[in-house]
């Protein structure tokens, strides 16, 4: 008896070292490096680049002579969504995820986003010899895409006109594509020279720039044409025009990248970068402060926000950029709805608000107390007014605009007109914490106003697939999230936009409405010079806070965060996503 | 025994039939697995996609043409992903299945060891601890449990004895770059099948307990006493074996349950398991997941049951199954 208790303590003894000394010996040998606090790098909105915990820290991608690397070795990135295919450009479209993991790093593209002082700004990708114009000289406008010789397949075939070809055709005809904006205005693709794709437009489209690159990039026509393109790219793919290929996509556990051997720019420092599918938010925290994975980039959820606000460990650095990011989470007005229906009404609902109030509770910590001032994201601010700035919180205001749309507080202290309350509710996705709680201290901001709100939630899918379109909503509150620095809201505001019962479609779900707004709109969207697309952008704005067409709220943060022990080179961007320029990244020592 | 095991099985086809097929129309009613396509700029590509997978027709007819393609062996495709719904299903078990049998296996161990103790130390100080912890136990909200295992043996430690990694690994079933069956794999089972046992060891340690007591105070066990058997042959050989029998019935049932029942500790410890699966196809609307998971998870419910029975049989003679 007394052998088999000694016998399994032993045992139980030499699993637990065993256990220990796999958690101590699993990773590279311990650094004696001496690391500096954590560095909290935060472009606040409206604000300047500020650190906390350590020394400055730059808001471009850090120099990667910064700390000593090694050539070789795997970077593990905890992602919280998985893809449901890998088909962009068609029913796999809007996948944030999908993108920064598989497009960016992988797809080549004609256009790259980087960093341009305060801006980002899009430059000419390597995929190209010289960066093309907008030729508007002729009938049409025409773009001459050059591209370069270096610019080959993981295959080792050349990326040619004929890809350009192949991409665009699949866009503008093929099925079940996401968003046609841009490729429904080429009228076609001359590819009879195999390093010039000729790209000719039927009208001016502005923001030209974002087409062979965004969300969608270059697709190798000599691989796909001919199949099934949604059913090729179902379980990703095998070839790459960037400088990692994907190599596995093991569905529910993770993706794994490995150096392009083909790609004709800076190649991969590492040998692989792991993306781990950790769907649990708060397990996805904890999974970076254990070691588990060597970053994050985490949605800025309360409980993200209370944990780096509780201190970060000194191994950790954060990039939080709500200065240019493309998120603009707004309260979406449905102007076809009571009350919305009447001007001063919508004007007496934004002064009813503390915005700002709200934007501190929310981000505060992180730095983001000042609510976004336009509809336009942040992203492309240059574009953007700041006539939303008026509507401060002022009851006066509000009593007298009420007062002058026939209304009349009850006894209850809610507006009333015609025995109907100055009630509504707001839409937003059911179980998002952060709009939970911006529901909360609504409902309590409105109430002191006279408004009667509820809170109404939907599904994610059924939010923006059923509600938003058929108009099903009063106010929503939801983010419009740029995927390029260029403006444009007639998608989502000119009243040609509005979808109907009929089958015209559409995403101006808010059924704004404001002839004077719509032309402005439209020449957002279509003038090729910059200075007057300002001009015409700002006076839009101007019109749609005049109108209180909706209300932005917040500039959404972008929240990157990874270990510095482990990897070092690491920088987010706005668009691309934080891995776009992981070939930069190098092992810390 | 055969006959009773082949006319078990036969009197639950009608029942996953008609499971089946309530379950079927309750995901359509209730869900669309057609948003995703509406969120799309192209117009025509929900109506396309409703065409695709066949949900243009009354819910009765797509039933009834998925349960053919089930009987010729094709469980239809995911309106989420466009896989194989067969292949997702089949590989989601193999992590559940992973999950399970190290679960049981060791709740059942654990359980029994101490329901046994406390019977035979019945009052005593360890017994009211156990009693105590196995409250506990049963009151443990898997998801809270689990991320205290992950705060105290993933972070807690880690950051306390400054490791390079958490002593104990929550992120799937192995870690970046390892694979089979090794420390590594041992790392990361650790905390998911200890968070799914711990419930179970509290009930079926509380089981065995009062049935381990009901038992010695029977009469064959007293004459046996009584005849100067030796205390160990009594309790393991005697009293053992019949006071399992009870307990065979709820860990079987349990057990075929737990196919279908593993969601936040699978989510928790990112496994993409039967739990997962359901969970995200559920959100999707994506029917033919749904319906396949809960074939496949009723058919452990019954597979079990019928184990329980049979494992009945075998432990007490005087059953005779017919």
């Amino acid at each position: 008896m007394m052998r088999t208790t000694r016998g399994a303590r032993a045992a139980v003894l030499l699993l637990g070292v065993s256990l220990a000394a796999a958690a101590c010996g699993s990773s590279a040998k311990k650094t004696t490096t001496t690391t500096a606090g954590a560095t909290v790098t935060t472009v606040a909105s409206g604000g300047t680049a500020t650190t906390a915990g350590g020394s400055p820290a730059a808001t471009t991608a850090p120099a990667t002579t910064a700390a000593p690397v090694a050539p070789k070795g795997t970077v593990t990135i905890g992602a919280e969504q998985e893809p449901d295919c890998a088909d962009f450009i068609g029913s796999c479209g809007g996948s944030s995820w999908g993108f920064w993991m598989m497009g960016a790093p992988v797809l080549p593209r004609s256009f790259d986003v980087v960093k341009d002082g305060e801006n980002w700004v899009p430059k000419a990708s390597l995929v190209l010899s010289e960066e093309p114009k907008l030729d508007t000289s002729g009938a049409k406008p025409v773009v001459a895409y050059k591209i370069s010789p270096k610019a080959v397949w993981s295959t080792g075939d050349p990326i040619t006109s004929t890809d350009f070809k192949y991409t665009w055709d699949q866009i503008k005809n093929g099925k079940d594509i996401y968003d046609t904006t841009g490729y429904a205005d080429i009228e076609g693709v001359d590819d009879s020279k195999a390093d010039t794709a000729v790209v000719t437009f039927s009208k001016p489209f502005a923001g030209w720039k974002q087409l062979f690159g965004g969300q969608y990039g270059i697709l190798p026509a000599k691989i796909l044409t001919g199949k099934d393109r949604n059913a090729e790219l179902k379980d990703g793919f095998s070839f790459s025009g960037g400088p990692w290929k994907i190599d596995k996509w093991e569905k529910g556990v993770s993706v794994t990248l490995v150096p392009n051997d083909k790609y004709f720019g800076e190649k991969p420092k590492l040998e692989k970068i792991v993306f781990k599918f950790v769907p649990d938010s708060a397990a996805e925290f904890q999974a970076f402060k254990a070691g588990e994975v060597d970053g994050i980039y985490p949605q800025p959820q309360i409980a993200v926000v209370d944990a780096i606000s509780a201190g970060l460990s000194a191994d950790t650095k954060s990039e939080i950029n709500a200065k240019t990011t493309g998120g603009a989470e707004a309260l979406w007005i449905n102007m076809s709805k009571a009350p919305f229906d009447v001007l001063e009404v919508r004007q007496a609902f934004a002064y009813a608000l503390d915005r700002d109030a709200i934007v501190n509770r929310l981000f505060g910590p992180l730095g983001v107390k000042t609510a976004l001032q336009s509809l336009n994201p942040a992203l492309v601010s240059k574009y953007a007014g700041t006539d939303f700035a008026v509507y401060k919180k002022d009851l006066a205001k509000v009593t007298e605009l009420m007062t002058k749309a026939g209304y009349a507080k009850g006894g209850d202290g809610i507006w009333a007109k015609g025995g109907t309350k100055a009630q509504f509710a707001v839409r937003t996705t059911a179980g998002n914490k952060r709009r939970e709680l911006t529901q909360e201290v609504m409902i309590q901001q409105f109430k002191d106003a006279g408004f009667l709100m509820t809170a109404d939630n939907l599904k994610a899918g059924d939010l923006f697939g059923k509600a938003g379109p058929s108009g099903d909503f009063q106010v929503a509150l939801y983010a419009q999230v740029a995927t390029f620095p260029d403006p444009g809201l007639c998608p989502v505001m000119c009243s040609k936009n509005i979808p109907d019962d009929a089958g015209k479609g559409g995403t101006n779900w808010t059924r704004t409405k404001i002839p004077a707004a719509d032309p402005l709109l439209e020449q957002v969207d279509s003038e090729l010079d910059d200075a007057k697309r300002v001009t015409a952008s700002k006076a839009a704005d101007k019109l749609l806070a005049e109108n209180v067409a909706s209300l932005p709220l917040d500039p959404l943060p972008t929240i990157l965060l990874w270990n510095t022990k482990k990897v070092t080179g690491v920088a987010d961007n706005p668009v691309l996503g934080p891995f776009f320029t992981s070939n930069q990244w190098t092992l810390a020592k | 025994m055969l006959n009773y095991i082949v006319r078990r099985i036969l009197y639950s086809v009608p029942v996953l039939v008609l499971a089946s097929f309530v379950v079927f129309v309750a995901v359509r009613l209730t869900f669309d697995p057609t948003v995703k396509f509406r969120q799309l700029k192209d117009q025509g590509a929900f109506l396309r996609a409703k065409k695709t997978y066949g949900l243009d027709k009354p819910i009765p007819v797509q039933w009834w043409k998925w349960a053919k393609g089930v009987l010729s062996g094709d469980w239809g495709v995911s309106t989420r992903t466009g896989g194989r719904v067969w292949e997702m299903v089949t590989k989601a078990l193999g992590y559940t299945v992973q999950l399970i049998v190290w679960g049981v296996l060791l709740a059942l161990v654990i359980a029994v060891a101490i329901g046994v103790f406390s019977a035979l130390r019945q009052y005593s100080v360890p017994d009211y601890l156990f009693t105590g912890l196995s409250y506990i136990g049963i009151a443990m909200p898997p998801f809270w449990f689990g991320l205290i295992l992950i705060q105290v043996f993933g972070v807690f430690i880690k950051e306390k004895f400054h490791l390079d990694s958490p002593f104990l690994s929550f992120i799937g079933l192995h870690g970046t770059n390892k694979k089979g069956i090794n420390l590594d794999y041992l790392r990361h089972l650790v905390l998911p099948v200890f968070t799914l046992t711990v419930q179970l060891i509290a009930q079926w340690s509380r089981f065995q307990r009062s049935s381990m007591l009901d038992v010695i105070s029977s009469d064959f066990i007293r004459t046996a006493r009584a005849k100067g058997v030796p205390r160990r042959q009594v309790v393991f050989k005697h009293a053992f074996r019949n006071a399992l029998i009870p307990l065979v019935t709820d860990v079987a049932t349990q057990s075929g349950l737990l196919f279908g029942g593993l969601v936040i500790t699978e989510s928790l410890f990112s496994i993409p398991g039967m739990g997962r699966l359901f969970l995200d196809a559920l959100q999707a609307g994506d029917v033919y997941v749904v319906v396949a998971y809960m074939i496949v998870a009723g058919l452990f419910v019954v597979v079990f049951n019928l184990l329980a029975d049979v494992a009945y049989a075998w432990l007490d003679p005087r059953v005779r199954l017919s």
